[in-house]
């Protein structure tokens, strides 16, 4: 049986080992009943002869069970005991030499265990001793063998096999000493012992074809184990409506789930490769998604990405799409591939724009209350003086009227009327300090980030009225010092009202501008430009004054509050057209004093 | 002169234009009383002034509106008009339904002021005419004894000598003498005419059938 496993599996030598170790010990047993029914001394010679075959196998044989079942012992030994075996075999067969007896007298019956049979006798050839010098070998390489698997923690094998191998061939040499070199008259059965021997180990193998097949059970259900567990993920991925992609960077290779194919628009069978994934997602959107796959894969953020943007399906249909995904890296540390996760987030996405669009529009309902409520306030207040100046003005008019009219009363009306003229000043003083009460926090401040911090604050507004934002800040500007609040409104101002002028137009022209550059050596100049109608030539220079609006509903604060914020900040502002269409609002900032220094 | 011209009384509390429009009615030839707010003018004017009031609709403390009330309960309940920076609605139907003549933009044109101030100093003199015929009535009325209330009461409901006799228990000359009181205390020639008088003097002389 354990053959037939060996023949299965060739690396499972010990099972050879062990078959052949088996056959031998048959094999001895049959030699031994021969040697018993010999009835002449020559009838001793050849099953002596065979018994040594058997011999050399069963002591090769056990030799390399213990090496390859303990995995232990030292080669150079069992090779020594192999090599010892093989000359002892040789010099019986090649050279006929019976190495047991020098002369073999003939055939003794004797009784036992109430058979007749026979036993040899003769004189004991001296070369035996060489044959037993190498079953001490083998003794002493067990024992080394199990002494250093016993350390190793194999404790029970060391044991059972070390100990029995030992044991019973301790006791067949013995057995073969006394009969032979003791004359005892008494047949040589050393059989038994290896049958022991054989018994031992079998059981020993017999564990292990045990716990194989405990192995198999086990294995089995880990195999269910893991298809329970592949079934729950892709459960939980079908219920979060989740699809599930691995880019390989390497090759640059992408495979998708069916239900990511889904999302993108792509058949579950059609080829899937980076570039014709990236020509699905949104041309607006692609840059972004690129920056942050390679910021991911250069390590930020721990090689983790959450990103949202826009897939553009070939019927139109506008799809946003939430991905999560994780870069993951070789043994080296570099990226090799990336995994992920992605899902549709469009009804949410929706949802938020809403929100932001009805946000907006409490805001701006805000602001329009809070100048409505200013304006009310203004108006009132003016006038009052506005009233008096008329009535002393009326009474003037009654006192020319006489043929000798009171001058002095006349000098007094006219005081009073510049008195309530610079009344009515005041009152509009207050109203631009009440714009501008909040003081100026100045700062250096990067105009880019500046720029920038705007950009990300109107995104998604401008996503959401379709215009592309276009941002042009050369790097390295001087910082300039200002309220980096105060001067966020001035930009938003202008990007809103620039997004507002883009009513209608084609694709192309839904874009607002946003650049930066350095102006002589102490200014820098910002500019908000866009691609609507522009200006009316005759609302140019007035386009800064309060309540002057091109919006049907427009305040017309909006310009007058950001040029009184860029005035205090030492700037100037100003409107003109663009030769190709459109306008562009331009401001101007100093430079920080530290800056012009250095 | 002074004492009984009429007056137009100005309630602001901008003193500018308080000052202005005092100038503008004077030289329109109007009498003038200028008063920086409703409890100045309340505690200071002269109750027997005729003319109108001119007041700020919004002023601190005691606004045009209660001024309005607080007015209609004095003894001299003049006719007053409103000026507004810029009027509401509420307030314009409330003050037009309590008796306000009129409600005007402070920046209404002079002519519009003008008219409205004559309006209401034509309806003070109105009024006033009402109120001193009611008064000189109501004296008339006073002088007369209750006895001859009594009898007047029953004369008004057309009670002829002899029933005003039997209702009172009295002698039918003694009603005749009372009669005769009556028509003399009240300078009245007839039955007709008393009837009027009596109506008119809000005197409800009715006989109480005590």
């Amino acid at each position: 049986m354990y053959f037939l496993i060996w023949c299965r599996n060739r690396d499972s030598r010990a099972e050879l080992f062990f078959a052949v170790t088996a056959a031998s010990t048959t094999a001895i047993a049959f030699s031994e009943l021969w040697i018993m029914r010999a009835q002449t001394a020559a009838d001793f010679v050849a099953p002596l002869r065979w018994a040594q075959l058997s011999l050399f196998f069963m002591f090769v044989s056990i030799t390399w069970f213990v090496r390859i079942y303990l995995n232990a012992g030292r080669p150079w030994l069992a090779w020594t005991i192999t090599g010892l075996r093989t000359v002892y075999l040789l010099l019986t067969f090649v050279a006929g030499l019976n190495v047991n007896y020098q002369t073999v007298a003939p055939p003794r019956q004797i009784q036992f265990l109430g058979e007749s049979i026979s036993v040899l006798g003769g004189v004991p050839n001296p070369l035996m001793a060489f044959g037993q010098f190498g079953v001490l070998l083998i003794l002493v390489f067990t024992v080394d063998a199990s002494v250093t698997a016993w350390r190793r923690g194999d404790r029970r094998k060391a044991v059972t096999v070390g100990g029995s191998v030992d044991f019973f061939i301790l006791a067949g040499l013995a057995t073969v000493s006394v009969v032979i070199w003791g004359n005892v008259q008494a047949p040589i059965v050393i059989s038994h012992c290896y049958l022991g021997l054989v018994l031992v180990m079998g059981y020993e193998m017999s564990r292990d074809v045990l716990r194989a097949s405990q192995l198999v059970h086990d294995l089995q259900a880990s195999e269910a184990g893991l298809r329970e567990s592949e079934a729950r993920m892709n459960l939980a991925v079908e219920a979060g409506d989740f699809g599930i992609w691995i880019w390989d960077l390497a090759r640059n290779e992408i495979w998708a789930s069916d239900s990511w194919r889904a999302l993108f628009g792509i058949a579950p069978g059609e080829p899937l490769t980076v570039d014709g994934v990236m020509r699905r997602v949104h041309p607006e959107d692609r840059d972004t998604l690129r920056q942050t796959q390679a910021s991911a894969i250069a390590g930020g953020n721990a090689g983790r990405y959450d990103t949202e943007y826009r897939v553009l399906l070939p019927d139109g249909t506008i799809r946003w799409i939430g991905s999560r995904a994780r870069v993951e890296t070789d043994a080296s540390g570099n990226a090799s591939r990336i995994r992920g996760a992605s899902r549709e987030v469009t009804a949410r996405k929706q949802a938020e724009q809403e929100t932001l669009r009805l946000r907006q529009e409490i805001a701006h309902a805000g602001r329009v209350s809070m100048m409505g409520q200013l304006a009310s306030g203004l108006a009132h207040e003016i006038n009052q003086p506005l009233a008096s100046i008329l009535r002393n003005a009326e009474a003037a008019e009654l006192f020319l009227q006489d043929p000798s009219p009171d001058l002095d009363e006349i000098r007094a009306i006219l005081a009073d009327i510049r008195a309530d003229d610079e009344r009515a000043g005041h009152v509009i003083e207050r109203m631009r300090g009440l714009l501008k009460r909040q003081t100026l926090d100045a700062r250096c401040l990067d105009v880019g980030s500046l720029v920038g911090d705007v950009a990300a604050l109107v995104r998604v507004d401008a996503a959401a009225r379709q215009v592309k934002l276009d941002l042009e800040v050369p790097g390295g500007l001087p910082l300039v010092r200002g309220d980096r609040v105060h001067l966020q409104q001035v930009l938003l101002n202008l990007v809103l009202n620039g997004m507002d002028a883009l009513n209608g137009g084609t694709r192309e022209q839904r874009r607002v501008s946003m650049t930066a550059r350095l102006n002589g050596a102490q200014t820098i100049e910002i500019a908000v430009g866009d691609a609507g109608p522009g200006i009316p030539a005759d609302m140019l220079a007035r386009v800064f004054d309060p309540f002057v609006t091109t919006k049907p509903h427009g305040m017309g604060m909006g310009l007058a509050i950001s040029r009184t914020i860029v005035e205090a900040h030492g700037g100037r502002i100003w409107a003109e057209n663009k030769a190709g269409g459109g306008a562009a609002f331009r401001f101007t900032l100093p430079i920080a004093e530290e800056a012009v220094a250095s | 002169m002074t004492g009984i011209q009429p007056t137009v009384h100005i309630v602001d509390d901008d003193a500018p234009f308080l000052a202005a429009t005092s100038r503008l009615l004077r030289a329109s030839g109007f009498a003038v009383k200028a008063f920086a707010s409703a409890g100045d003018f309340l505690a200071q004017r002269n109750e027997d002034l005729p003319g109108c009031v001119l007041a700020d609709v919004q002023m601190p403390g005691m606004n045009g509106l209660e001024l309005q009330t607080a007015l209609a309960r004095s003894s001299n309940p003049l006719p007053i008009l409103f000026l507004t920076g810029h009027g509401d609605i509420p307030s314009t139907v409330r003050a037009m339904r309590d008796g306000a003549e009129d409600f005007l933009e402070k920046r209404a044109p002079k002519e519009q002021l003008l008219a409205a101030i004559e309006r209401a100093m034509a309806r003070d003199v109105r009024e006033r005419e009402v109120l001193a015929r009611q008064r000189e009535l109501r004296a008339r009325f006073d002088a007369l004894t209750k006895r001859e209330l009594e009898v007047l009461g029953h004369v008004v409901r057309g009670k002829l000598n002899k029933q005003i006799a039997g209702d009172l228990g009295i002698h039918e000359r003694t009603v005749k003498l009372h009669r005769a009181a009556i028509t003399t205390k009240l300078h009245v020639q007839s039955v007709a005419e008393l009837t009027r008088l009596t109506d008119e003097a809000g005197v409800c002389a009715t006989s109480t059938s005590n």
